[in-house]
């Protein structure tokens, strides 16, 4: 078969122009189909191979085959790109813009007094104290009297009492959470270990003063409960509300439920000691009251002093709250602004 | 109460310095708030002599002072004009930075060199304006530091006396405080004088007609006296206390009420009818007008005291106009009297009068120092006037005055305190304190108690004694007992509180705290939407304002409240919950109060959606809430029902929620005229929740049932019904159809004219399944045809056949 050598020649040049003119998968497939399918190019040549005269066939045959091998892979590879260019072309059109807000709402924000408040329940659940409630509309026995406030006793004016309208003259609003520590005495036995946190009233009104606030109380009885225990607890308590290389000082205070009582401080958060407004120049800030309870209690609810010891202890949430978040003004709290709620 | 530290020098020579006074009070439980430097800012301020003036050559209003500090002259100019040579001043030298901030500098005034200035009363800050410069008295030597001068070289101590240490509302009593920290000895001042008059029971009769509401009654008398201002040095103190002198014999008895914690008052001799003094309570009421010029209505009880005609003073409270010191007056009985708190505190709080007087009563003034604070006033008196003091002193009822004894075991302030406490330490306390102590050693101790310390009657009252003086500081710090805790059914229902709120944040909710009340205002606009009668209300007795009036009967007002003002403040969609009680009259318990949970929505459904979504949300966007919320809570179904007893929400979107037919809450759009009066537009959705009821009684675990092997059947049914017909009754009968109804839900809802006037097309889809075998064609047909004939005979429904 003379020029078989440049026939073959001819139809390789002409595969590769087709494979590389192929703009899509389909002209590519039209190409192949053209060159290696069984009425195609190379088949024709292949099959004229074995017409030839055996001294050529040999050579040609080689010939061919190579022309074909590297047809073959021209197409592949030009058939990958083929392919990979259509994917990113289709990716492109699907591809959709994660920076997009997701769908639904955003999480909501908890009140910086109730989430406050409920930190400082849980360490003292963590601690083994239970949680009781009692009502935010108390008589007088349970808010003054069970507590060792007697009617004519200067103790009363440290609190400025909302009295409420009731036949019998004696309900009041509660001032502080402490009335829970008689409930709680009156229906349990020793040992008692409770937390109590609630809403408590008093009628005051400026920039540090609500005539609703939070409290959260607690109280211990035991048959060897000690002031010193009192130091533990509430020493680890101000350490994991405030950081644990906080300073605490127990001083000694007055209240009329407990004997001894205790004020207890931390070191101020704002400026560490150096004394500054909000620590009124001292130093430091005034976060707990605190005390063994004292025996006139006991006596109320039926304990006997000489058996049993406890102590109690109450805070403020708000003031703690206004302390952790840098708030000056404890009126923003019941505002509920939600550009104020937003930031916690 | 404010107390020099100078005065505290003269009754104990402490070598605390004031800020180490300051801090060992505060440690030991007397509070000191505040100490501070008086003479802050008067570095380089001295006085001077004005030794000439001339006018300034180019300024009218100013003048050229020349003035000496006694060694140098110093040339001022000056704007004042209220002083003239010779007059004693302020001047500040080069260097001074006075009080208010003011630098002085050497300066050039309109040509004129000034070296220094001459200060004003303000700018000393020693008054809030002054007319022109400080002129000093006569008497100054030039060149005398100022602070020196007015004796303000000194600090001010700021105590805040609890209402158990009414001992400490002095300067004695501090000083005693001090000496029981530092053990130093407190010294009384001397109180002799002459007695040259005639015996003071010439001169008055005093009698104690209710020994019980005044235990001792103490006078003293003089005479020759003339009403002029008290010495300069006592009008400083009691300005640096609190107290506007007033003349000669009042300031006396103001000094010792705050120097020895002794109210006293001073009667006019001579206007005391009789004279005589008579201490009792009326029987009947009266009415009598004290010297602030106010008339008081005396009730039975309230002591007074009387002279042979009628009341002279209100014992202990306040004097009456009629008796007291005035300009004209010579003689004066001075009263020291032990009143009891009780009967104090009764009168003065129904009188509505606290007076320095009063408020030492209540807490407790010794009945052992009458006589010596008596003493002290004439002697104070006698040395700055001429008086005549009347021979002896009228002391009734000294015999009713016993010092207390205490027991005290060591051991016992060793138990309560986890602190040993060795019978030689606490003997070394109670020598500090002056608490004469039998010493049994661990056995029981008896303590005397001075006749001061009321707040002291029990061995507790000791033990605190004890700890607080050999410091908390020293108690260590334990931790008690470890126990198992218990868990209250309060516990649960805050754990159930707190997953409500994890549920509603997750839901893009916020949480609001409002005050539990409802203005008054509020409720007399709006009554008839609260769905509460206010005669139903818990009442305050005494409101701090209009605000402070009622308690809340549910928490709708504060929410809509806080919807309003946070669409004032342009943030519109809202989505806020609080938790929270509400209260109200019970006729059982008098009242009740109830914990709730009240959610509020209005705005888009979805704010902040970019993908078309964004309609306003509307009833089912709170049901959606609401259900899920109550399935989370309690895990058992609630059914809703449409309510027409809610008057704040809009008839026909109102909705009741039903546990084991129990009302647990309720839900609905709220009405147009309570939207109007909170400026809000567009529909709100509100909800609250009766929390104790919608979560009593949790179902138990559920129960496993085998998952079904078989295939389930789909069947769509659409169904015209009237509109009137609810849906809800509708699936839930389907459901009761047989037991292979498995599920019944609604896919579409429309209506329109295709489907006729007053109609309702509403799609179906039930889910076939038996936990036992594959329906046959046979059976779905059957139940099929069950439903179908439901909802046609049962619910006026007609079958759409597409």
């Amino acid at each position: 078969m003379p020029g078989a050598s440049e026939q073959i020649a001819r139809l390789r040049e002409e595969g590769m122009a087709a494979i590389a003119a192929a703009r899509s998968e389909s002209d590519l497939l039209d190409a192949k189909g053209r060159f290696f399918g069984k009425k195609g190019a190379v088949s024709a040549i292949l099959k004229g191979v074995a017409a030839l005269p055996v001294e050529e066939r040999k050579a040609v045959g080689e010939r061919a085959n190579r022309a074909r091998a590297e047809l073959e892979s021209a197409f592949d590879s030009r058939l990958a790109g083929i392919r990979e260019k259509e994917r990113h072309r289709s990716e492109g059109r699907e591809r959709i813009d994660v920076t997009l807000p997701g769908r639904g709402p955003m999480p909501g924000h908890r009140h910086p007094v109730s989430q406050t408040m409920s930190d400082i329940i849980s360490v003292f659940r963590r601690l083994g104290f239970s949680v009781q409630g009692g009502p935010d509309v108390e008589t007088d026995y349970y808010n003054f009297e069970a507590l060792n406030f007697p009617p004519e006793h200067p103790a009363r004016d440290m609190q400025d009492t909302f009295y409420v309208e009731s036949a019998a003259g004696d309900l009041v609003l509660r001032t502080h959470t402490s009335p829970v520590q008689i409930r709680t005495m009156e229906r349990m036995k020793p040992p008692v270990r409770i937390i109590a946190p609630g809403t408590v009233y008093r009628s005051d009104s400026d920039i540090t003063h609500s005539p609703m606030f939070h409290q959260v109380e607690g109280l211990a009885v035991d048959r060897d409960i000690t002031m010193a225990d009192l130091k533990g607890l509430l020493t680890e308590f101000c350490r994991m509300t405030f950081g644990p290389a906080t300073p605490v000082r127990f001083r000694p205070s007055y209240f009329p439920f407990t004997e001894p009582s205790a004020e207890v401080d931390i070191r101020c958060v704002l400026c560490g000691g150096s004394g500054c407004r909000v620590c009124k120049e001292s130093g430091w800030l005034e976060i707990l009251g605190a005390g063994m309870v004292d025996p006139s209690v006991f006596g109320f609810v039926g304990y006997d002093p000489e058996e049993v010891a406890g102590f109690a202890f109450g805070m403020g949430v708000e003031r703690i709250a206004m302390l952790r978040h840098g708030i000056s003004d404890i009126r923003l709290f019941f505002e509920n602004d939600i550009r104020f709620l937003s930031q916690f | 109460m404010k107390i020099p530290y100078s005065w505290l020098k003269e009754f104990i020579d402490t070598r605390l310095s004031p800020v180490q006074a300051q801090e060992a009070l505060t440690m030991a439980g007397v509070e000191v708030s505040s100490c501070r430097f008086l003479g802050e800012g008067f570095d380089s301020v001295v006085t001077a002599r004005i030794l000439g003036m001339a006018p300034h050559p180019n300024a009218e209003r100013l003048s050229l002072c020349k003035v000496t500090d006694g060694s140098t002259t110093f040339g001022i100019v000056c704007g004042a004009k209220n002083m003239k040579p010779g007059d004693a001043v302020a001047l500040a030298k080069i260097g001074a930075r006075l009080p208010n901030g003011m630098e002085i500098k050497k300066a050039k005034i309109r040509g004129q060199a000034s070296e220094g200035m001459l200060c004003s009363e303000q700018e000393l800050k020693l008054a809030e304006t002054s007319a022109g410069i400080m002129v000093l008295p006569g008497d100054t030597v030039p060149g005398t530091p100022l602070a020196d001068a007015l004796g303000l070289s000194d600090w001010l101590l700021e105590v805040d006396i609890t209402p158990n240490r009414g001992d400490c509302l002095s300067v004695l009593g501090v000083a005693r405080e001090i000496a029981s920290i530092t053990g130093e000895k407190v010294v009384l001042p001397d109180v002799s004088f002459t007695e040259e008059g005639e015996p003071i029971g010439e001169w008055v009769r005093i009698a104690v007609s209710d020994p019980d509401l005044c235990p001792r009654y103490t006078a003293r008398a003089v005479s020759g006296v003339t009403i002029v201002p008290s010495p300069d040095w006592m009008r400083r103190r009691l300005t640096l206390c609190g107290i506007r002198p007033i003349n000669n014999i009042v300031d006396v008895t103001n000094y010792l009420l705050l120097e020895v914690g002794q109210p006293m008052h001073a009667f006019d001799l001579d206007r005391l009818r009789g004279p005589r003094i008579d201490v009792r309570a009326p029987k009947e009421t009266l009415t009598f007008t004290t010297l602030d010029g106010s008339e008081r209505k005396i009730d039975p009880g309230m002591l007074l005291i009387r002279d042979a005609e009628g009341p002279v003073a209100v014992a202990g409270v306040m004097g009456g106009a009629n008796s007291e010191v005035v300009d004209g007056t010579t003689r004066v009985v001075f009263e020291s009297a032990h009143f009891s708190p009780p009967s104090i505190r009764r009168t003065a709080k129904r009188l509505g009068l606290s007076s320095e007087s009063s408020y030492r009563f209540e807490r407790g003034v010794d009945p052992a120092g009458t006589v010596y604070a008596a003493d002290r006033a004439v002697s104070l008196l006698s040395r700055f006037a001429a008086v005549t003091v009347a021979r002896g002193v009228i002391d009734l009822g000294a015999g009713n005055v016993a010092p207390r004894t205490v027991p005290f075991r060591p051991e016992r302030a060793t138990r309560i305190m986890g602190k040993v406490y060795a019978p030689e330490a606490c003997l070394e306390i109670f020598g500090r304190l002056g608490f004469p102590a039998e010493d049994h050693g661990t056995g029981t101790w008896s303590v005397t108690v001075p006749t001061y310390r009321f707040d002291i009657e029990r061995e507790i009252d000791l033990v605190e004694e004890v700890a607080r003086l050999s410091g908390y500081d020293a108690i260590p710090a334990t931790y008690p007992e470890s126990k198992a805790p218990e868990f209250s059914g309060d516990d649960r229902f805050l754990d159930i509180q707190e997953r409500a709120f994890d549920f509603l944040r997750g839901r893009g909710f916020s949480q609001s705290v409002n005050f539990s009340f409802v203005a008054s205002r509020t409720w007399e606009r709006l009554g008839a939407f609260l769905g509460f009668d206010p005669a139903d209300a818990v009442r305050l007795l005494n409101p701090i304002s209009d605000e402070t009036t009622l308690m809340r009967p549910h928490l709708l007002t504060g929410l809509l409240s806080n919807a309003s003002d946070n669409v004032r403040r342009f943030v519109e969609d809202i989505r806020l919950y609080e938790a929270g009680k509400a209260f109200g009259k019970s006729y059982v318990e008098g009242h009740f109060e109830e914990p709730r949970l009240g959610v509020i929505l209005c705005g888009k459904r979805l704010p902040g959606d970019w993908s078309g979504a964004d309609a306003p949300a509307d009833f089912f966007d709170m049901k959606g809430v609401v259900e899920p919320l109550l399935l989370h809570l309690c895990a058992s179904p609630v059914h809703v029902v449409p309510t027409r007893l809610r008057p704040f929400f809009e008839e026909g979107k109102a909705a009741d929620i039903l546990r084991d037919g129990e009302v647990v809450g309720w839900f609905g759009a709220i009405r147009k005229e309570l939207l109007a009066s909170y400026e809000l537009t567009g529909p709100v959705f509100y909800a609250e929740i009766r929390l104790l009821k919608a979560t009593a009684s949790p179902p138990p675990p559920g129960r496993y049932v085998p998952l079904p092997k078989f295939p389930p059947v789909f069947r769509d049914l659409a169904c015209i019904f009237p509109t009137g017909v609810p849906v809800g009754d509708v699936l839930a009968m389907v459901r009761e159809v047989s037991p292979e109804v498995d599920e019944a839900g609604v896919f579409d809802i429309f209506t329109g004219e295709k489907i006729g006037e007053g109609n309702k097309s509403v799609g179906i889809r039930v889910k076939l399944q038996s936990q036992d075998r594959t329906l046959t064609e046979a059976e779905v047909h059957s139940i099929h045809s069950k439903i179908v004939d439901l909802l046609e005979n049962r619910f006026g429904g007609k079958i759409r056949t597409s």
